[in-house]
């Protein structure tokens, strides 16, 4: 283990800042337009299905925290070339790299995609690409703190969002709740499956995890954040349920949004507008985290600076966002991310973890041999 | 890196020029406030729109334009064509319907407004009586601007509970749910005002029949809960206990306000389908006539009773004459699919099921108080 990663206190955040790491990466994109991708399975008992995929985000962060506490202070790349070797480690870690372009990019476009089918139907993709990689560029070059700092600000600014979903209750019945447990498991499971996509942004631990100050309160943060990030998609799950028809859920493509258009204030006459451009703030920490947990990696793997690395990274994305142009890729897109991500994010980390624990305790029996000897 | 910095920034600045958007000046847009579609005499689609033009300098106009082509979008294409100033419909809040329109299939119109992100969920919808074409262009003495006039009528009238709320939300909601078809009120012109005449009830998108004005208090009490309404009834001579008073008359016309309802719904045989409604109104009674002593607490149960009776029977009379047009504009579709597992229920199954339907009208009314004068 001799690749693990020194800091001076600096360059650690607190740990009580994992909270809003964990939280607003996990929050993004996907909360749009979730709710009938996981009804098409799970019909009105969708609900259950967003309980199940939370209830998988807390045991996948479990095995997280306990894989990365055997390292004391090292993150997944570190892990991997550990475990298996230089060669098959590195081949993971960039296989995980890939993984954090492409989330990066899926959030990305799918903003671009909610702006030009809400607001500007004439802006073209690229003026807002190069818009947000811009901003997303100057966050990098902060530093990891400033990041957090974003994450930090993300979720305090973005609070005044959940009471919003009281206004569609006054359109809504509980009869549409019943009855409860109507689907079989089967279809339950496929439903919480079908959560990946939008429940996913909390394996940012596995690279964030050397850069906190007090690690002993990492899974007290950490449960925190997916306990809160369940109640919000929870919440938002229910009042889709009561508020549309099971019809009228299927056809819509931003259930939430759709939700937010009925809200008008006197000074303030479609609310969903502000919603769609204020969303700009929920998405930006987890673009920001994603670029930097590919940093992390490929510093692993090559001699790279920040600024070449993120400009590079970044230029990929844009020409990326230029060839996928249509609704239907972009759905594509999300779909594939959503079947690798169940791989990466929630199966590998327990697999990781049982390969740790063998091996720590094979190690440790070596040692003890070599003691003995 | 630093020394390319500069270079960077002038790679990027042409994009501020670019960037601008498409921009909708007050004064260079017409507001389509009120669309009216019907059947074209030519083309499949003829839509009537209250267009306001802000001018700075007078006061606003509104142009009612009539376009004729096969989908929405060409129509607003085609009254571009005739007017001076760019149409938008960010500010539409009132969809009206040619009665003949509306009796041949609503669904695609319903379709196309829930589709456009720029139409908001909560502009009503209406049937207007005959065609919207008439109602619109009539030169009205004292409405200036109809679009807005519409609009107002509509949404004083749902505030105050005396007509049924239809916004595009919920019509769409309906429209795609299994157990449940759509209402909307029905307008029409009358001498110099606009008025609504009552209810136009649908089956699977299309027009069946129509509700009287004042049936919309019984739709309403099954449909869900009273805040503060207003309603009168009359009770007829079967109805008037005997005793009630010494000289008993052919009828006696009652007004109630500040009338708070909850409904109760249950299944209680799936076969059948058979259900329970049971209705408790709280209510004040402010008219009466002949006078009744309402300080007497016996006189004022058995006012009680009688009046709970009047309304089941009015109540029943309302449901009986939905199912005999198969219109489910109560719910009870929705609500036998949540009460029933694994009932996989479709709108063709639900109406056949529906004809069947029975339900138990009960309803327990409470005068709380009279005015401030016995």
């Amino acid at each position: 283990m001799n690749n693990t990663i020194q800091l001076s206190p600096k360059d650690m955040i607190n740990a009580y800042l994992l909270f809003f790491v964990v939280h607003s990466t996990q929050i993004g994109v996907g909360v749009h337009g979730f709710q009938r991708i996981v009804y098409q399975d799970a019909k009105h008992d969708a609900w259950i299905s967003v309980l199940l995929a939370g209830l998988a985000t807390h045991i996948v962060a479990f095995c997280m925290i306990k894989t990365l506490e055997v390292y004391g202070s090292n993150d997944l790349y570190g892990i991997q070339q550990d475990v298996y070797g230089k060669w098959i480690g590195n081949f993971l870690n960039s296989i995980y790299i890939l993984y954090c372009f492409v989330a990066f990019f899926s959030v990305l476009r799918n903003y671009i995609e909610v702006i030009q089918a809400w607001i500007f139907p004439g802006i073209s993709t690229w003026f807002l690409s190069i818009t947000l990689l811009l901003i997303i560029i100057y966050a990098f070059t902060g530093g990891l703190r400033v990041m957090v700092g974003i994450s930090f600000f993300s979720v305090i600014l973005a609070i005044w969002v959940i009471p919003m979903l009281v206004f569609p209750l006054k359109f809504s019945t509980m009869d549409s709740l019943f009855p409860i447990l109507e689907v079989n498991i089967i279809s339950l499971l496929k439903g919480a499956h079908s959560m990946t996509f939008t429940i996913i942004g909390f394996e940012i631990l596995n690279i964030i995890y050397p850069f906190i100050k007090d690690k002993k309160k990492t899974s007290k943060y950490t449960h925190l954040a997916l306990l809160s990030t369940t109640f919000i998609y929870l919440s938002i799950m229910l009042v889709s349920i009561m508020y549309y028809t099971e019809g009228k859920l299927l056809k819509t493509v931003w259930a939430t949004l759709t939700l937010f258009s009925f809200i008008s204030f006197p000074f303030m006459e479609r609310f969903e507008f502000v919603a769609v451009c204020f969303w700009m703030l929920i998405i930006l920490p987890n673009l920001c985290l994603y670029l930097w947990a590919a940093y992390r990696g490929m510093i692993r793997l090559v001699k790279v600076s920040s600024t070449k690395f993120v400009w590079i990274f970044s230029t990929l994305a844009f020409f990326g966002t230029l060839m996928v142009q249509t609704r239907p890729q972009i759905n594509t897109m999300n779909t594939y991310l959503g079947k690798a991500a169940f791989y990466i994010v929630f199966v590998y980390p327990v697999l990781l973890y049982l390969i740790t624990m063998l091996k720590k305790k094979f190690t440790s029996q070596k040692e003890q041999n070599n003691e003995k000897i | 890196m630093k020394k390319y910095r500069f270079y960077f920034i002038i790679l990027f600045l042409p994009s501020l020029l670019i960037g601008c958007v498409e921009t909708n000046i007050l004064d260079r847009v017409g507001l389509v406030t009120l669309v009216g579609y019907d059947v074209g005499k030519e083309e499949r689609m003829a839509t009537t729109s209250a267009v306001r033009e802000v001018n700075p300098e007078f006061q606003s106009n509104v142009e009612v334009v009539t376009t004729e082509n096969s989908t929405s979008k060409g129509n607003r294409v085609k009254t571009n064509r005739k007017l001076s100033k760019k149409v938008v419909v960010g500010q539409m809040r009132v969809v009206l319907f040619g009665e003949e329109l509306a009796k041949d299939d609503i669904h695609r119109y319903i379709d196309a407004h829930l589709e456009n992100p720029t139409v908001s969920n909560s502009l009503y919808m209406a049937v207007a009586e005959g065609e919207v074409a008439p109602l619109l262009e009539y030169e009205y003495q004292n409405i200036d601007d109809i679009g807005q006039h519409i609009f107002r009528l509509l949404e004083q009238n749902i505030e105050q509970e005396n007509m049924i709320s239809s916004t595009l939300h919920e019509v769409g909601r309906d429209l795609y749910s299994e157990g449940e078809d759509i209402f909307m009120p029905i307008i029409k012109r009358e001498e110099e005002l606009v008025e609504l005449s009552g209810i136009a009830i649908f089956k699977n998108g299309k027009m069946v029949s129509s509700l009287r004005p004042e049936d919309t208090f019984y739709v309403k009490l099954i449909g869900g809960n009273y805040k503060s309404g207003t309603f009168e009834t009359i009770l007829t001579k079967e109805e008037i206990p005997d005793d009630l008073m010494k000289n008993k008359p052919d009828e006696i016309p009652i007004a109630f306000d500040a009338l708070t309802s909850e409904k109760e719904l249950k299944l209680i045989n799936k076969n059948t389908p058979e259900f329970d409604l049971n209705i408790t109104i709280k209510t004040r009674l402010t008219e009466i006539y002949p006078d009744v002593n309402i300080g007497d607490p016996k006189t004022v149960k058995k006012l009680e009773e009688a009046i709970s009776k009047n309304l089941s029977r009015e109540i029943s009379r309302v449901i009986a004459y939905c199912q005999s047009v198969e219109s489910d504009i109560f719910a009870f579709g929705d609500k036998y699919r949540s009460s029933v597992r694994n009932s996989k229920l479709t709108k063709e199954k639900w109406h056949e099921l529906y004809k069947n339907m029975k339900v138990n009208v009960k309803v327990d009314l409470t005068i709380l108080r009279s005015g401030v004068f016995e």
